[in-house]
């Protein structure tokens, strides 16, 4: 019998399903269709099989919006029978971080990549005129393997992609769970998952996509290669691929900068670059792409460096499958913070990968007449051969790091048990620092090479204006920073060099003139990068040194945090800093911590800044740490929580456990300093209400006000009661809860206008406290600064790019 | 061009060697009391039966646990960092670092974030070695 659940909208997973299909289908008619119109003999043939394939290519768009569309809708509707839906949203989420939702899993993410596609193979097919159809090929052919890895299905076991509107109840994680099977377990489901609190911020929302257009946009330059090589104009597709190329290096650029922002922002990785192995995978393509991008300028200025166009396009390309494999197959398992589960879908990632090594080295040989690798070497003093020399560098690079981070893929194939380097950033370093030295070298001199052949004495005088002013620079820096590795000198120098070489290329060369400016303003931007990175990581001071250090050896002398009580001023590097309180707003806590600065004129503090790192609470998923972040433009001071109460302390008024009382005999103006407060006595009340203490008026009632200040300069004010009645003496005490504190009025001296207070302090008043990291990162704006001329830059290139081809 | 083929493939090699020289092994703990001094990576379990040690108004840098690797040998890890948020949840952990006078010494600790039905992402708690040392 049927079980019939209640509460389920189940159309519109079957409505998904169907357009799944139907864009799977689509793509499969367009790219078939692409191909044939390319092989087609006549004018006509032709154009009736473009016309199908445009048609499959609109609906195939069509379908993946529509698939989009309806996760949306099951998303906001909090539809929790798709499994989806639960596993990534929640009731409490806010609206805003919906779009976070759709791409958190892994069948968002492809669906956002094919999404990019689309947009793109749309401006292909509007503006590419005779390459329009075979570099569709390509395209489709993509689209195709993207939209298998939303199909999940199932043959003979083998399992195709992973549906994402697959119902909860027919999930392996849920499906032998009891109630699941009842008709009403639909309201046992009181909440999604939710979105990760790491991922709850407008990072998520920018980062992602712009990610994914940068990989999707790889797939042109390689689409416009596969072009070149299936109709045999193997020299003619650099040009129109040109602005695409760059439109790559700027998009994937700026996608990897806002993930190191990101980390720096709001991770509490204490930086923006970590060499992490997902990092690492989406940095090695850009490398290639940006090698790829240098050579097919050459081959569009004197027709060399075909082969190397073809490989790099390529090899770029299969790096972002190769990333994609690395980021979701699992294999980095505990090596990474970025690493997803397997959903058993790294064989199709394999499968495609393969698919297209085959098919360009089967293209390449097809037209291995045509690509002549035999030419004639570049002379040294060209600007080809130095940009050519770059690539090479950027390939080492590229090389290094893919076979540090690919440890774990060497293991599972040659059944090894290596692990990460115990020290991965200093390894990494120890290798790019050095190919960056010779990169930013690279940078500095090569636009001084005139193309085919430049007079070395010219290059060198007009070098020296620049090399003078930087070797000043480096020096006046030095002497600022002192870097203690020759290596960061080094790399000092040559990125100082690589800035002003191209600041003064821009002046003197190419009069300002916007249009040109492109490559000089980028290179400036990444000589700002590789300075702010030097400056800001290897100055990086950690400023919250632990004072008790229990030495446990050289190579553990590292006691990066330290413990601040609630209340308690601490020296930290040129600040104090003291720990205020925390505030509970929703599900974050934040954490005020003030940080002072001695003025030597009057003696006093004076407040400098209040930071207010977060934990959010998460019951499911863990607490996590956010930091806060104070930025000056020389320096940004980094605060974050390590570790922190988050629960709040109960005051149990029954609870009578006070500590031994401290009894003062003080006079007026006098202070009692207690654990958390300051007691001063303020004057004698003798006015009393003495019918209020059921006394008579022969007895006496002497009230002491009292002025107790907490550490937050709150005031409070109490009056405990002295009474002497008839021959008895008394105090009528007062209570503070907020403070844990109680006061009784014992004595009064006579003749010396002193009274005896005694004060009670609760023994759970046990203090509050945090731990906390503070780093200094100097001269980071250096290296946002850099981000944004490149970017500039690339986009300056990638329009005159475009004019090159109109202009022909 | 030929030469420069040459070099590439020369520095490839170089790299190849270096990670390999340069990489930390995953490993029992009996394999790291055997190579006592020598770093490696060890995974495990967390025994929760067992008190955490942490006295941060001693040593907000000192934590203290007892770990069970998968041969089901179990040691005491000093780590020198501030006990990790939530390390109560953790599932399966690695340690990286040395034996010491019969306790490890670990300079790392990499938590996997728990999840009911399917561990997503992990989380990366270390701390780095001053690179000017």
């Amino acid at each position: 019998m049927e079980i019939q659940y209640i509460g389920e909208h189940l159309v519109f997973g079957k409505l998904g399903n169907a357009f799944i299909i139907l864009s799977f289908t689509a793509a499969l008619l367009s790219a078939f269709s692409f191909i044939l119109s390319v092989l087609s003999k006549t004018i006509e043939e032709k154009a009736s099989w473009k016309k199908i394939a445009r048609m499959s290519f609109v609906v195939h768009g069509l379908s993946v919006f529509a698939i989009i569309g309806t996760m949306f809708f099951l998303i906001h509707g909090h539809y929790f029978e798709y499994y989806y839906v639960w596993q990534h949203s929640s009731t409490i989420l806010p609206v805003k971080y919906m779009w976070a939702c759709f791409w958190e899993g892994q069948e968002g993410s492809f669906l956002l990549w094919t999404f990019w596609h689309i947009i793109l193979g749309g401006i292909i097919i509007k503006k590419s005129s005779e390459w329009e159809s075979p570099v569709m090929i390509t395209i489709m052919l993509i689209q195709v393997f993207l939209a298998s890895m939303v199909l999940g299905l199932e043959f003979y076991g083998i399992k195709i992609g992973s549906n994402p509107f697959i119902l909860l109840r027919n999930h392996p994680d849920f499906a032998n769970l009891p109630f699941i099977h009842l008709p009403e377990y639909l309201s046992k489901i009181k909440d999604g998952r939710g979105l990760n609190p790491l991922l709850q911020n407008y990072w998520m929302v920018i980062h992602p996509p712009t990610l994914f257009l940068g990989f999707a946009s790889t797939a042109i330059p390689f689409a416009f290669a596969m072009a070149g090589l299936i109709t045999g104009k193997v020299k003619e597709w650099v040009k129109p691929a040109l602005p695409w190329a760059y439109f790559s290096v700027m998009i994937l650029g700026t996608g990897i900068l806002m993930g190191g922002a990101w980390a720096y922002e709001a991770l509490s990785f204490g930086g923006f670059w970590a060499w992490d192995p997902v990092e690492n995978a989406s940095l090695v393509p850009w490398l290639t792409l940006v090698g790829a991008a240098h050579v097919m300028l050459i081959n569009n200025k004197n027709g060399t460096s075909l082969l190397s166009s073809f490989i790099l396009t390529t090899v770029t390309f299969l790096l972002v499958l190769y990333s994609t494999f690395l980021t979701r197959s699992g294999i980095l398992g505990n090596s990474s913070v970025h690493a997803f589960t397997d959903l058993g879908m790294s064989g199709q990632l394999l499968l495609y990968m393969a698919f297209f090594v085959i098919m360009t080295i089967g293209l390449l040989i097809y037209n291995r007449k045509k690509i002549n690798p035999h030419e004639e070497d570049e002379k040294i003093e060209s600007r080809e051969f130095w940009m050519f020399m770059g690539m090479l560098v950027l390939a080492i690079s590229a090389i290094q790091i893919t076979i540090t981070t690919s440890i774990p893929v060497i293991n599972k194939i040659f059944g090894s048990k290596m692990a990460p380097p115990a020290n991965a950033i200093d390894f990494y370093n120890s290798w790019q620092i050095p190919l960056a030295i010779i990169i930013s070298l690279l940078i500095a001199i090569g636009q001084f090479f005139k193309w085919k052949e430049s007079n070395l004495k010219e290059v060198v005088k007009k070098l020296s204006l620049s090399f003078i002013i930087s070797v000043i620079a480096t020096a006046l820096l030095e002497y600022n920073f002192s870097f203690d590795r020759y290596q960061y000198i080094i790399l000092l120098f040559t990125s100082i060099w690589a800035f002003t070489s191209n600041l003064d290329y821009l002046i003197r060369i190419v009069k300002g003139k916007l249009p040109y400016s492109g490559a000089s303003i980028a290179h400036m931007g990444i000589a700002f990068i590789l300075l702010g990175s030097l400056i800001s990581n290897t100055e990086k001071q950690v400023i919250s040194r632990n004072m008790l250090n229990v030495d446990l050896g050289k190579d553990f002398s590292n006691k990066e945090n330290i413990l601040l009580y609630r209340g308690d001023t601490l020296a930290m590097g040129e600040y104090y800093v003291t720990y205020k309180g925390k505030e509970k707003v929703g599900v974050n806590i934040y954490y005020e911590i003030e940080y002072l600065k001695a003025n030597h004129n009057t003696g006093k503090f004076e407040k400098a800044f209040t930071l207010k790192p977060i934990v959010q609470i998460n019951e499911r998923m863990g607490n996590v740490s956010e930091p806060a972040t104070e930025k000056f433009y020389n320096k940004d001071i980094y605060t974050h929580i390590t570790y922190a109460e988050v629960e709040e302390k109960e005051i149990k008024t029954e609870d009578n456990n006070y500590k031994t009382p401290v009894t003062r005999t003080i006079a007026i103006g006098d202070t009692i300093i207690t654990s958390n407060s300051l007691v001063t006595l303020m004057s004698l009340n003798k006015e009393q209400d003495k019918k209020l203490l059921f006394l008579d008026d022969k007895d006496i009632a002497v009230g002491a006000s009292l002025s107790v200040v907490d550490i937050n300069r709150k005031v409070y004010l109490t009056e405990p009661i002295f009474i002497i009645k008839g021959s008895n003496i008394y105090t009528k005490e007062t209570e503070i809860p907020e403070l844990g504190l109680k006061f009784g009025f014992n004595k009064i001296i006579p003749d010396s206008n002193k009274v005896t207070i005694t004060v009670f302090e609760k023994k759970s008043n046990s203090r509050e406290f945090v731990i906390m990291k503070a780093i200094i990162f100097p001269e980071i704006n250096i290296l946002w600064i850099g981000a944004i001329l490149m970017i500039l830059g690339t986009w300056l290139t990638i329009v005159k790019r475009i004019k090159n081809i109109k202009s022909k | 061009m030929h030469i420069i083929a040459i070099v590439v493939i020369a520095v490839a090699l170089a790299i190849i060697v270096s990670t390999i020289s340069n990489s930390s092994t995953y490993a029992p703990f009996k394999t790291a009391i055997d190579h006592t001094g020598s770093t490696f990576h060890i995974v495990g379990k967390v025994n929760k039966n067992k008190a955490f040690i942490y006295n941060p108004e001693v040593d907000a840098n000192l934590f203290g646990f007892y770990l069970v690797d998968n041969e089901g040998v179990e040691k005491k890890v000093i780590y020198s960092g501030a006990k990790p948020q939530d390390f109560e949840k953790a599932e399966q952990i690695v340690v990286v670092g040395k034996m010491e006078g019969g306790e490890f010494q670990a300079n790392q600790v990499l938590m996997k974030c728990p999840s009911k039905y399917n561990g997503d992402q992990v989380n990366q708690i270390s701390i780095s070695k001053n690179a000017s040392e």
